[in-house]
């Protein structure tokens, strides 16, 4: 190309400066912070103490409040995404017959949880969900159905959980998996009713594993995203209920809720930026392994 | 889709199949938003969802959130502070966002300059330390300064540039051609004036979607608005909304729901009328030409 011109430092500055400051000071400052004993008892005075707070949170007394959050998280994570997926494939598959033609109404209808802001959504959950007054075991009451504990019991409010980030998110799989359906070659369902294959033949046979390959650098950032999916816990449940062991986390409160608890309610920034950098590490490998599939950084060059 | 055109039995079966299944998954995914309509429409204080359909349609909900607080302990919502202090950040960071993101990005597409063909690739692997992991520092930080509970502080640490946004707009201003640039080059044009005058007007679109974007995400941010933002002057829409329903629920609801639909019905409106070019943008993002 052409000769070199350092006129672009100009034209990158406020961005970098931005994230200079905003981004990457705070981050290493975490990361400083996660090996010192920064916290309400030492706001002032706080000092280097090595590898203390990871021991504490892997192995130590930490364990308790770490060690389940964690299982759940990987758990919410893992079974959102499934689900998130399956119903989004299904719907779409669905939508995508030619006999259907008014299918595009229903995908600018069945869009619309999409478009609703999540947080706002989530906070009307809450109170959808409300046990005593609200809508849905209002309606289940109506169908002789009795009242469900959807905040008060451990396994309710992770169902809870589910049913909020599916009826948030499945539009998004929905769509995805409509643009994926199209790479499909209509010649290979051709070939197949003729050898008399059924819809449920060519779902499994065809569709499924046709689409999974498109679909999975999807399915992977689904997988970091829910993992850092903070809104829909703390707006919904709000990590309850309680856990009797600990104070610091409840029965649904996933890592990033529980960092974000301890750094506000419990002014623990040590063990907060800790486990910062411990999530930090799980995503980070997720990420990378979707890099290494999407092959995001070949290519790119003008 | 090619082939047979008429249908046999078996696809007018799946098809009314399909039909029954989609009718189904619209009536689930409206019903919370339908019992959201009722009850903002519903008279009264204390409530109690107890009919599919309102008795009685009232829009006093409505009509309460723009009345005057006479008093500090009246439960009334300060909605229409919320919406402003939600307008002043989320247009604050979308604007300051654009200011970052298009010149980096016409710097990474047409300035050749070293460290051009990494640094973006930097950029982005440094972007995936996700922002939560700054929140202790940040928060420690901005008591430090004393700049918790500002909505100003609460813009920039928001509108930290974005590699993920340079890097979409760069592959949209790549798909200009270079020979533009050469013939504005020949007329004496520098970089400023191409930026200016060829750029920036014809990735306009893309520049428009991605203000939508990081508006609409802004508005919906929560983890560091409350995090920053403290006293009830200072709450945007859904931190206002979180405590007053958490205040009181069943005495709430009511108008918690009439201002949940005001404030997502713009977003909405906004989103169906440009869902095809937010798609695109997610295409654009996610492959690789």
């Amino acid at each position: 190309m052409k000769k070199r011109e350092p006129i672009g430092y100009v034209y990158l500055a406020p961005a970098l400066i931005s994230m200079a400051v905003l981004s990457f000071f705070p981050i290493a400052m975490t990361v400083y912070y996660a090996f010192t004993n920064f916290n309400l008892n030492h706001m002032e005075d706080y000092k280097f103490v090595g590898f203390k707070n990871f021991v504490d949170i892997i192995t130590g007394p930490f364990k308790e409040v770490f060690a389940p959050t964690f299982a759940w998280t990987f758990t919410f994570a893992l079974v959102t995404v499934l689900i998130n997926f399956a119903v989004g494939l299904l719907l779409a598959v669905l939508l995508n017959n030619k006999f259907m033609k008014e299918t595009n109404i229903y995908r600018s209808i069945l869009i619309i949880p999409w478009a609703i802001p999540g947080t706002i959504a989530s906070l009307a959950w809450q109170g959808l969900l409300n046990e005593e007054y609200g809508a849905i075991n209002m309606l289940l009451k109506t169908f002789h159905i009795n009242p469900l504990p959807w905040m008060t019991d451990p396994f309710w409010a992770k169902i809870s959980i589910f049913i909020v980030n599916l009826w948030l998110s499945y539009p998004f799989m929905m769509n995805a998996s409509l643009g994926a359906l199209q790479s499909i070659p209509p010649e290979l369902y051709e070939v197949a009713e003729i050898d008399g294959a059924g819809w449920f033949t060519k779902l499994f046979k065809i569709t499924i594993p046709m689409i999974v390959p498109t679909a999975l650098p999807i399915l992977i950032s689904s997988f970091a995203y829910a993992f850092n999916n903070f809104n829909v816990v703390y707006l919904v449940t709000g990590g309850g209920p309680a856990r009797l062991d600990t104070q610091f986390a409840g029965h649904t409160d996933l890592l990033v809720s529980t960092t974000y608890k301890l750094t506000m309610q419990f002014y623990r920034y040590d063990l907060a930026s800790a486990m910062s950098i411990i999530i930090f590490f799980i995503v980070g490998t997720i990420s990378l392994i979707n890099m290494k599939l999407t092959r995001a950084f070949e290519g790119g060059e003008r | 889709m090619v082939g047979r055109e008429y249908m046999t039995r078996q696809d007018a079966i799946v098809l009314w199949i399909s039909r029954v299944i989609i009718w189904v998954a619209i009536i689930l995914s409206l019903l919370p938003t339908w019992f959201i309509i009722v009850a903002s429409v519903s008279k009264g204080g204390a409530f109690f969802q107890s009919s599919f359909f309102p008795k009685e349609i009232t829009f006093e909900n409505y009509i309460e959130l723009f009345r005057k607080k006479s008093s500090p302990s009246q439960t009334l919502p300060d909605f229409v502070m919320w919406v402003k202090n939600s307008l002043i950040v989320c247009f604050g960071v979308a604007f300051l966002q654009i200011f970052m993101t298009a010149p980096a990005a016409y710097a990474f597409s047409r300035i050749n300059f070293v460290g051009r063909k990494n640094g973006l690739k930097t950029l982005l692997i440094l972007q995936m330390f996700p922002t939560f992991m700054a929140m202790p520092a940040i928060y420690g930080l901005l008591a430090k300064f004393n700049l918790l509970d500002n909505l100003f502080a609460l813009i920039l640490v928001l509108a930290g540039g974005s590699a993920f946004n340079i890097w979409l707009l760069k592959g949209n201003m790549d798909q200009i051609p270079y020979e533009i640039d050469e013939a504005a080059i020949i007329d004496g044009a520098g970089h400023f004036l191409i930026f200016r005058k060829i750029i920036l007007p014809l990735t306009a679109p893309m520049l428009a979607v991605m203000f939508i974007w990081s508006f609409n995400g802004v508005f919906n941010e929560f983890l560091l608005s409350s995090l920053v933002l403290q006293s009830p002057e200072n709450a945007t829409v859904p931190i206002g909304l979180r405590n007053f329903i958490n205040n009181q629920f069943s005495a709430n609801w009511p108008m918690f729901s009439a201002a949940s639909i005001l404030a997502s019905l713009p977003i909405v409106i906004i989103y169906m009328a440009l869902q095809k070019q937010i798609q695109s943008g997610l295409a654009a993002g996610a492959v690789k030409g």
